[in-house]
């Protein structure tokens, strides 16, 4: 295997890893435990034990509302999930934080190349090529807008990589962002057809 | 049976913004296949949920990756989207020491015509098919112009093993209109099955108010969500009425996801 993403998170996890977003992980007796980190000290939690739970946990916030994007810090407090190997951990993660160990590596083997946004808007068809139309300021307003919601930490800027090098806390594991998510392209969509339908 | 330890499998699926059950048929079949050990591992992607198409091959260590795309019909996806995010050029990518191998979509998997026939047998247990009519639901035409064609396909296949009285498609916005199914179906039984890969808005709303099983009140049906599933048979318009959910949440998709690695390796001889 060239890429070993689970020994990767493993070795983290050894030299002194516990955060990832807005979960803390512990070396417990049964293997590692994960909670929320707002649960820190709390009993009274619901146990889970297999990585699947993490699917069903990540799915919607505590008003009911679906997390499209699992990087908004709305994950739901009040579980534990116990499990008992690396393996397990890295496929709760990837339902917590899909794709976020695996990008992680990549960043730290110099293979996650960041995509510029007009690189990403220039790529769109069909309903979403509209957003070619976005002026700078609009990109500008929409990013600060619908990025402060998120945990990524962006490494793309509108139309050069973002200079700010991730300053990240000890300990914690890097949620990174090298390409503008669909649902940000999908806001573009919004921005531009609100202002073409203000002009006729 | 399939054996790929040293293989990774990446099934993507369109996803939504807005309702998680878009997207749980395509985790349950990975969880479903991750189960059975046949790859080294198995990951899912989503045009609009994470893990997305620009992210998966991040998360994926082995080289040699089958991405099987899990829609109803080639179309717009599987041929414009799903090939320009993952940057692929053609059924094989060679590319950084990695060999990514791109499948047909499940619903092209001449299985689909036995899955049709046993979502609708299931629904309606004991119901003679020789007086049932069959409907087959699809989306109609427009970007997936092709799943129209899809749905058309399972009806002439099912039609042509003479098992129910008549075997007819139907759609939401196009003439054979859902909301007139009383008016071409002939038999005193209507089973429906939607010929979608999820259940959504479509299935638990859209359609059951064009069946006229639920209100028009926006929330009405999807209130209940699943259980408009559940409360088979309906009495209506005459008719006793069976309406099943999305066939795509059919555990054996699992195996059409298979099929098309088998069929991949079959055409391209691995
Ligand atoms: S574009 Fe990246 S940083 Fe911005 S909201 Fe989407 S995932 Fe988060």
């Amino acid at each position: 295997m060239s890429r070993d993403v689970e020994k990767a998170l493993a070795d983290w996890l050894a030299g002194g890893g516990d955060r990832i977003g807005e979960i803390v992980i512990a070396r417990v007796p049964e293997g590692w435990e994960l909670r929320h980190a707002e649960d820190a000290g709390h009993a009274d939690l619901a146990l889970h034990a297999q990585p699947e739970a993490a699917r069903h946990l990540a799915n919607l916030d505590a008003a009911g509302n679906f997390r499209p994007l699992k990087t908004v810090p709305t994950l739901v407090r009040g579980w534990r999930l116990v499990l008992g190997d690396i393996a397990a951990v890295r496929r709760a993660l990837d339902y917590f934080y899909p794709a976020m160990t695996g990008a992680w590596l990549s960043h730290t083997r110099g293979e996650l190349v960041p995509v510029v946004l007009r690189e990403t808007l220039g790529r769109q068809t069909g309903m979403y090529r509209v957003t070619q139309k976005l002026t700078d300021p609009q990109a500008r307003e929409l990013i600060d807008r619908v990025c402060a919601g998120c945990l990524k930490h962006r490494l793309w800027e509108i139309a050069a990589a973002n200079p700010s090098s991730p300053a990240f806390p000890a300990g914690s594991l890097p949620l990174l962002c090298h390409e503008a998510c669909n649902l940000l392209v999908a806001q573009a969509r919004e921005v531009v057809k609100k202002a073409e339908r203000a002009v006729t | 049976m399939l054996a790929k330890p040293d293989s990774a499998l990446v099934i993507v699926g369109h996803g939504s913004t807005v309702n998680p059950d878009s997207s749980a048929p395509t985790f349950d079949h990975a969880e479903a296949l991750r189960v059975r050990g046949v790859f080294g591992e198995v990951h899912c992607a989503f045009w609009k949920e994470e893990p997305s198409f620009r992210q998966v091959l991040h998360m994926v260590g082995r080289d040699d990756i089958y991405v099987v795309p899990n829609f109803i019909s080639e179309g717009y996806f599987t041929t414009t989207v799903i090939p320009r995010e993952l940057e692929l050029d053609g059924a094989l990518t060679r590319r950084g020491g990695r060999v990514i191998k791109y499948c047909e979509p499940t619903g092209n998997d001449p299985r689909m015509t036995d899955l049709l026939l046993r979502r609708a047998a299931e629904i309606a247990p004991g119901v003679d098919p020789a007086q049932t009519s069959l409907l087959i639901v699809g989306h109609g035409t427009g970007l997936n112009e092709n799943s129209a064609v899809a749905a058309k396909r399972e009806v002439e296949r099912i039609a042509a093993r003479g098992l129910y009285a008549e075997v007819l498609n139907a759609y939401m916005e196009e003439e054979p209109l859902i909301a007139k199914w009383d008016e071409y179906s002939t038999q005193p039984n209507v089973v429906v099955v939607p010929f979608f890969i999820s259940d959504g808005l479509h299935s638990y709303e859209d359609i059951p108010v064009l069946l006229g099983i639920a209100g028009a009140s926006p929330g009405a049906a999807s209130a209940g969500g699943r259980e408009v599933f559940q409360r088979n048979p309906y009495h209506l318009r005459g008719r006793t009425l069976f309406y099943a959910s999305a066939i795509g949440t059919e555990p054996l998709f699992a195996d059409v996801i298979l099929e098309q690695v088998a069929a991949f390796d079959a055409v391209h001889a691995a």
